[in-house]
């Protein structure tokens, strides 16, 4: 063999190198940050022009100062007979407990249905039938079965939040390749050792974005419901304030409400980097 | 050893016609023997290893394995699939010991014996990589270990290097020999490849398409030459390795042509 390229002289790196890649397609992978909090500024004063300068009467739109001191109100004193912290942890509560409740039901049962056709026959029925009904449309129901309490809520964000899971850890156990399930058996894997160390991590990151759908979901129906029946929480404390024409306070509640889905939007990322490192690899 | 009896097999097809895809084929892998079968897709050979591994019910004939007749997957045949199918949520170690962990062996035991078999296919240093950190070619090696683990009696390979770029795939096939002249394995061996076939094989059959029967047998010395020699280019160029190549190009084309024809 002929060795050509140490014969050749080697391209010496120019101080002004033109660095190349592939030309791409869409956005590709420039950062859009920049132009999002640009954005979210001109929003801000916008809002400020047009409050300040009255284009709207001043009970639609308050100033962002009157919001930020409807907040710190908020934050200091409480509203409508209870603390800042009192209504956002009875949120928190009613969507924390239902959300663990659907999950302990519908994981189980949504791998159940991916397994047996008897189990996908059986729950199939009841969860067509009322998954797609909003979830407002039985809390009348409820709240005649249940009492106007926690147990009406949080039975009502259950089933909201149960159906998404069960559908999702279904899909899940229909996404495990044959070969995988193979492979296990061939390994000499029972049916309770396929389940835990095949199916289950298999169907994991469906499940995961199931559960994400359901907090959503959650999420909407408790703050709906909240404006209906309750004497605390972050959905009643946004319903006080608007029975007063408190539009700062409103605001207010709105704000809150975003920061927490944020919150827990995020949180479900962090959960889903730290559970299933491996997604979309492999 | 494993015995393959007038194994005979139907797939049901969409137009109600159902498709022969084995037909009586008789097949017997003795203790230690490296049994290749090549053929054309669609001849029956991954019809049969599926059949041996227990993935598959035969329609008629029978599979034992030492006498015991052979009715669903289980440890004592190891099997090493085209596509990787590792956990992508197990290191490498754990992979490798999942056959152990599946036989309720401690975790030490796991760890060590694991380890032991991946020096055997030269991963050692990777035992906590994930899996899809690895090459094409080191995942598949990573699968042999895996297979080898729970110490089965015969291991099943469906063209586990049909996927590799083919500098790979020859480095794989000398590691696969030292495999079965250190462990003693039989293994029962599908490829596509007329060289990789005479190569590795103490023993080759050939397979021809609809229905899938066996239509030629030859045994093979290639692998023993190898083992003493390790000169792989001087095997597959030495005039008795291409002459045979030809006469089986010869079968193997016959089928291609025949089976065009059929269609």
């Amino acid at each position: 063999m002929t060795d050509i390229a140490s014969n050749a002289e080697l391209e010496t790196p120019a101080r002004d190198i033109r660095v190349v890649k592939m030309r791409g397609f869409g956005i590709g992978e420039r950062s859009t940050v920049p132009i999002s909090i640009a954005t979210a500024l001109v929003i801000l004063i916008a809002w400020w022009a047009a409050s300040e300068a009255q284009l709207v009467p001043h009970l639609f739109l308050p100033t962002p100062k009157e919001v930020f001191d409807a907040a710190l109100s908020f934050w200091r004193d409480g509203y409508a007979n209870a603390t800042m912290w009192e209504h956002v942890s009875a949120s928190l509560i009613r969507i924390l407990s239902a959300g663990a409740i659907a999950i302990a039901l519908g994981v189980p049962v949504g791998l159940f249905m991916g397994l047996s056709r008897w189990a996908k026959g059986v729950f199939d029925t009841p969860i067509e039938f009322y998954w797609p009904l909003p979830p407002l449309a039985y809390l009348p129901l409820m709240i005649i079965w249940l009492g106007i309490g926690e147990a009406s809520k949080i039975t009502l964000l259950t089933m909201a939040m149960f159906a998404p899971v069960a559908i999702a850890a279904q899909a899940g156990v229909r996404s495990v390749s044959l070969e995988r399930v193979n492979a296990a058996l061939s390994l000499g894997a029972n049916r309770f050792q396929l389940m835990r160390d095949v199916v289950l991590p298999s169907a994991l990151p469906e499940i995961l974005t199931g559960t994400r759908i359901a907090l959503g979901v959650g999420w909407s129906t408790l703050v709906a419901a909240e404006l209906i029946a309750a004497t605390q929480g972050i959905g009643h404390f946004v319903m006080s304030a608007s029975q007063f024409l408190a539009t700062d306070f409103v605001f207010v509640g709105i704000g809150v409400i975003a920061v927490c889905a944020f919150a827990f939007s995020f949180g479900m990322r962090l959960l889903e980097r730290w559970l299933v490192p491996w997604k979309g690899q492999s | 050893m494993l015995r393959v009896d007038k194994a005979s097999v139907w797939f049901g097809a969409r137009d109600g016609k159902p498709v022969h895809a084995l037909d009586r084929v008789s097949l017997d892998i003795p203790d230690g023997a490296f049994v290749v079968a090549l053929g054309t897709s669609g001849c029956g050979k991954s019809t049969l290893l599926n059949a041996m591994a227990g993935f598959l019910p035969l329609s008629s004939g029978s599979i034992t394995l030492n006498g015991h007749a052979v009715e669903g997957p289980g440890a004592e045949r190891g099997v090493v699939f085209q596509k990787d199918a590792l956990l992508p949520w197990k290191t490498v170690a754990e992979n490798v010991a999942l056959g152990l962990k599946f036989a309720g062996r401690g975790r030490k035991e796991r760890r060590e014996r694991a380890i032991e078999l991946l020096r055997l296919v030269g991963l050692q240093e990777f035992a906590g990589s994930a899996p899809y950190e690895l090459s094409g070619g080191m995942r598949q090696r990573v699968g042999i270990a895996r297979a080898l683990a729970p110490d089965p009696a015969i291991l099943l390979m469906d063209e586990p290097f049909g996927a590799l770029d083919s500098m790979t795939r020859e480095a794989m096939q000398e590691l696969l020999v030292d495999v079965w002249a250190r462990t003693g394995k039989q293994i029962f061996f599908i490829t596509h490849s007329i060289e990789e076939a005479l190569f590795l094989g103490t023993e080759l059959i050939v397979m021809s398409p609809r229905p899938g029967r066996i239509v030629a047998r030859f045994d093979l010395d290639f692998i023993n030459r190898f083992s003493r020699d390790r000169d792989a280019r001087a095997v597959k160029t030495a005039p008795e390795f291409t002459e045979l190549r030809e006469r089986v190009r010869a079968i193997v084309h016959q089928d291609e042509v025949y089976g065009r024809a059929a269609e």
